[in-house]
């Protein structure tokens, strides 16, 4: 047969081998760096852990504290991670052989991580174990392990509206502190108008700093949204609750706008119906997660027949365990009340950290918090932190690093 | 549970999870180790509000069909892993805007001025005749190149078969060692093909990450003569569909999977390998050790320093890091046809000329080649009724993050996407921006994060002409830094790619299983 590539030579293999093995004959025969900017930057911006130290707490109200947080280097955590504002930690803690963990917005300026500084506020969850305990255990030099920062609550300017709509509720209002400052430091670049429900004055919280940052930062204003009948008015101050016509009233007129939300689940389901009044493109509504799901048993799409209790078989880096609890608890609840780690960040379904292989048996997940990937659900993944068992289960659960 | 195993798989990226998978199968009790909570490495996929995003993966070709299946398809059916393809017959459109003042240039289909617009068949024929029609006189040569790859793929078939004909095969397959030892640049030029016609042949080189004048046309003709053959397919459900089957079959198996499980350490005995350390407290132990992870890392990150073989030293410090791609993934609140969307692939080139292209490259973002990927095109029930998914890839080689701070990267990824759309916008005379409803942006430090290789790069080692697929197939014993330690993955002979990868995870496996069978 005739050659296609008539003028060509064959070259000798071994030539070719030889001339490769002489370029590494005259390569480094040190230890390769194992480093470069990209991998140095990925560090900082995600550490696994990070190890800090209380250095100040503050009473912002009843029930409410702030906790300032510096970099423990006896741990091994020289400074701390740069976060875009609106982002939140996870803590890990230990209650009475627990591990837990929770999530909290970061309340304070990007900015303030430069010189060392985060601040979590946490407020009294209804029965909440790890804050009552948070409240009551963390003082100045409390040894702390939080996550890197986490979540998708952040302003996005080739995705939102020039002007963001901040609709806080109690708590909720810690990621937008952190944005009205990061705006104010040049970190970020958009208006941001907040309307902060709250019973009644006294119940505000970052009343002042709040008031302060508005005077400093001409693109940050807060309106002041009081349901108490005889709660304050005036200036910056508005009563009754958030509702479609009190967006329109501080909303850009002729321009976009998007709507962000954090604060609780109970206001979302009445803000969610006042958002729809408003004909927003989906695009320009954010939610932030609301944390920990309870009583699914209340979802009008919760089977009937599911066992009080339930036994779930547990394999977790070659150990199986048999663990028993309710089935009105979270998978990830059960297994850490059993005193099994499990990986875990947002708890709300969305961030997969806890994401485990359903061996056998049922789980129920609400609607409104199945993130997971499509594949995940055909090969039998499941997100634990907001699965609950229908029947005895079996999991593969891998370790809480 | 005993923490002795016969083979233990450090890192569930492609070539991990076939490694681990083919183990399994051949019934070594074997552990798979992965450092993030799901498996994949590349092949994975994420969620942003209502949009599931395929982090990687442009398209595979050799899947073939269930009845014919070919290479990677072969690959998922002997695993037995199942996995809806979605084939999609086109290759790709190449665009290259021109300037006000281009001679050169014409308004394209978009109503842009262009220099080239080639919206590429599948079929080697159509494929010719377009570029005969685009570029007079590339029919014969273009034919020519697609006859040689097609005894190129005979060849390789006697080879696998094992009943080799020396004669035959230095007679009729002679060309196919001459294009294994000259460049896709000297094989175009040899046939004839009009220089810019082979701008438009060589579109595909981003997938390699090396120029026609770097790379062997045998290894340039082994992806593109697939893509032109029977277009390209892709997994329904993104690649993390690929993924979790392979992990099913290593599972199925009798395999044991831990994810979160990161390989901080290789124990050594004796001056080898003899097992892992698991996130700095367990140890586990195992004969032979798979190594999913670049050499470059996995060897200061896992080795003492004395224990490291010079020879392994030498050859990561001597071997240029691969290319680097850094990706915008966007969730559209508009279907493609809203937006005016009509190919899955595109290709945006600052210059007709590939060579040019790949040094305008060099240690920056923002330089070269702009891949734009609409995959309702491929998957049209990919997102929700109404929406579309668009990714946007960038070449860039080298170590471009120098100097970015943790405080400045936010902004910095907002610039480099900002331009990537805008460009695309402007090329395609179409808007995107007013219609982004999720986006997320994949800079180096984001794949140096979950692929943990050097600047990020997915791609492995630069494949060259002096450390191209030939000597490194055939030095691969030579490459391993232990007899019971194998690398696989991108940065072994057949460099970047699933197929690739995945073939290289079967190899180290297969290797593993004959020395189980010999008793060693």
């Amino acid at each position: 047969m005739e050659s296609l590539l008539k003028s060509f030579r064959k070259k000798n293999a071994i030539s070719v081998i030889m001339n490769r093995q002489k370029r590494f004959a005259a390569a480094d025969d040190s230890v390769p760096s194992g480093t470069d900017a990209a991998r140095e930057l990925a560090r900082a911006l995600h550490p696994k852990k990070q190890y800090v130290k209380v250095a100040a707490v503050t009473e912002r109200a009843a029930d409410v504290k702030s906790f300032t947080l510096v970099p423990d280097p006896a741990r091994g955590t020289e400074s701390l991670a740069w976060f875009g504002a609106g982002k939140y930690l996870t803590v890990f803690v230990t209650i009475n052989g627990m591990p837990v963990t929770r999530a909290y917005s970061i309340s304070s300026a990007p900015k303030d991580t430069l010189e060392g500084k985060y601040e979590l506020t946490v407020k009294l969850v209804d029965g909440g174990l790890v804050s009552r305990y948070i409240l009551d255990n963390w003082a100045v030099g409390t040894e702390v392990t939080v996550s890197a920062p986490e979540g998708n609550f952040e302003y996005q300017p080739l995705r939102d509206a020039k002007t963001v709509i901040g609709l806080a509720g109690g708590s909720g209002i810690t990621p937008f502190l952190s944005m009205a400052q990061a705006i104010r430091d040049g970190d970020e670049d958009f208006e941001l108008i907040l309307l902060y429900g709250s019973r009644n004055k006294d119940n505000i919280l970052f009343f002042d700093k709040l008031a302060a940052l508005e005077k400093a930062c001409p693109r940050f204003k807060v309106v002041h949204v009081l349901s108490d009948a005889d709660a304050e008015a005036g200036e910056g101050f508005e009563k009754g609750f958030i509702t479609a016509e009190l967006i329109r009233k501080y909303a850009p007129q002729d321009a976009p706008y998007s709507v962000f939300l954090c604060g609780p689940q109970q206001m979302y389901a009445f803000v969610d119906k006042e958002l729809e009044k408003l004909g927003l493109e989906r695009k320009y509504i954010r939610h932030e997660m609301f944390g920990e799901f309870h009583n699914p048993a209340a979802q009008p799409d919760y089977p009937a027949g599911v066992p009080e209790t339930v036994k779930i078989t547990v394999t977790q880096a070659g150990e199986t365990k048999t663990v028993e609890g309710s089935s009105n608890d979270s998978v990830l609840q059960i297994l850490e009340k059993n005193g099994i780690a499990a990986p875990a960040r947002c708890r709300s379904g969305e961030c997969g950290w806890c994401h485990s292989l359903l061996i056998s048996g049922e789980v129920y997940c609400p609607k409104q918090l199945e993130f997971r990937r499509m594949a995940d659900k055909q090969f039998g993944f499941i997100h634990p932190c907001c699965s609950f068992p229908l029947t005895d289960l079996v999991l593969d659960v891998p370790e809480a690093k | 549970m005993s923490n002795n195993y016969d083979v233990i798989v450090i890192g569930a990226g492609n070539g991990g999870l076939a490694a681990a998978a083919e183990c399994a199968r051949a019934g070594l009790k074997t552990l798979l180790l992965e450092k993030h909570n799901i498996p994949g490495g590349s092949a994975s996929s994420f969620v942003r509000g209502r949009f599931e995003f395929e982090p990687s993966l442009h398209e595979l070709c050799t899947v073939g069909t269930p009845e014919k299946p070919e290479n990677v398809g072969q690959v998922f059916q002997e695993l037995g892993a199942k996995v809806d393809w979605r084939t999609h017959n086109s290759t790709y459109r190449l665009i290259v805007p021109a300037k006000e003042d281009d001679p050169e240039g014409f308004v394209g289909e978009n109503g842009v001025r262009v220099k080239v617009d080639a919206a590429m068949p599948v079929g080697f024929e159509a494929f010719s005749r377009k570029l005969d029609s685009i570029v007079p006189g590339s029919y014969e040569p273009s034919m020519k190149i697609f006859k040689l790859s097609t005894l190129m793929f005979e060849a390789f078939d006697m080879l696998g078969s094992g009943k080799v004909n020396p004669v035959k095969l230095m007679t009729k397959y002679g060309d196919v060692f001459k294009m294994m030892s000259h460049t896709a640049k000297e094989c175009m030029d040899e046939v004839g093909l009009p220089e810019k016609a082979q701008g438009i042949f060589t579109a595909y080189w981003c997938y390699l990450g090396g120029p026609p004048m770097r790379i062997d046309m045998l290894y340039y003709m082994a992806m593109m003569h697939g893509y032109i053959k029977g277009g390209a397919s892709m997994p329904h459900l993104r690649s993390h569909e690929m993924s979790c089957a392979i992990d099913k079959v290593i599972r199925d198996n009798g395999g044991e999977i831990r994810y979160n499980s990161e390989a901080t350490k290789v124990l050594m005995k004796d001056g080898k390998p003899c097992g892992v350390e698991i996130n700095g407290k367990t140890e586990v132990y195992g004969r032979y050790i798979i190594c999913n992870v670049h050499p470059n890392f996995a060897l200061p990150d896992l080795f003492p320093a004395d224990q490291i073989p010079e020879d392994a030293k030498k050859k990561a410090n001597g071997r240029p890091v691969a290319a680097t791609l850094y990706t915008v993934y966007l969730g559209m609140n508009r279907t493609k046809e809203e937006l005016g969307f009509h190919d899955y692939s595109v290709f945006i080139a600052p210059t007709a000329d590939s060579d040019e292209q790949f040094h305008l490259s060099q240690g920056k973002m923002g330089g070269g080649y702009v891949i734009i990927n609409c995959m309702n095109e491929a998957i049209p029930d990919c997102s929700p009724e109404g929406t579309s998914i668009l990714f946007l890839t960038g070449i860039c080689y080298g170590d471009v993050m120098q100097g970015v701070k943790p405080q400045d990267y936010k902004k910095m990824k907002t610039k480099v996407a900002d331009e990537m759309i805008t460009r695309c916008e402007k090329t395609l005379g179409l808007s995107i921006k007013p219609y982004i409803e999720e986006i997320e942006i994949g800079l180096p430090p984001t794949f140096s994060r979950y692929l943990n290789t050097p600047y990020g790069s997915p791609y492995g080692y630069q494949l060259d002409m002096w450390d191209s697929m030939l000597p490194r197939t055939i030095q691969y014993g030579k490459d391993q830094p232990f007899d019971n330690f194998l690398f696989c993955g991108a940065s072994q002979e057949r460099g970047d790619g699933y197929g690739s990868a995945y073939y290289t995870g079967q190899k180290a496996a297969g290797i593993v299983i004959k020395k189980f069978k010999e008793g060693k």
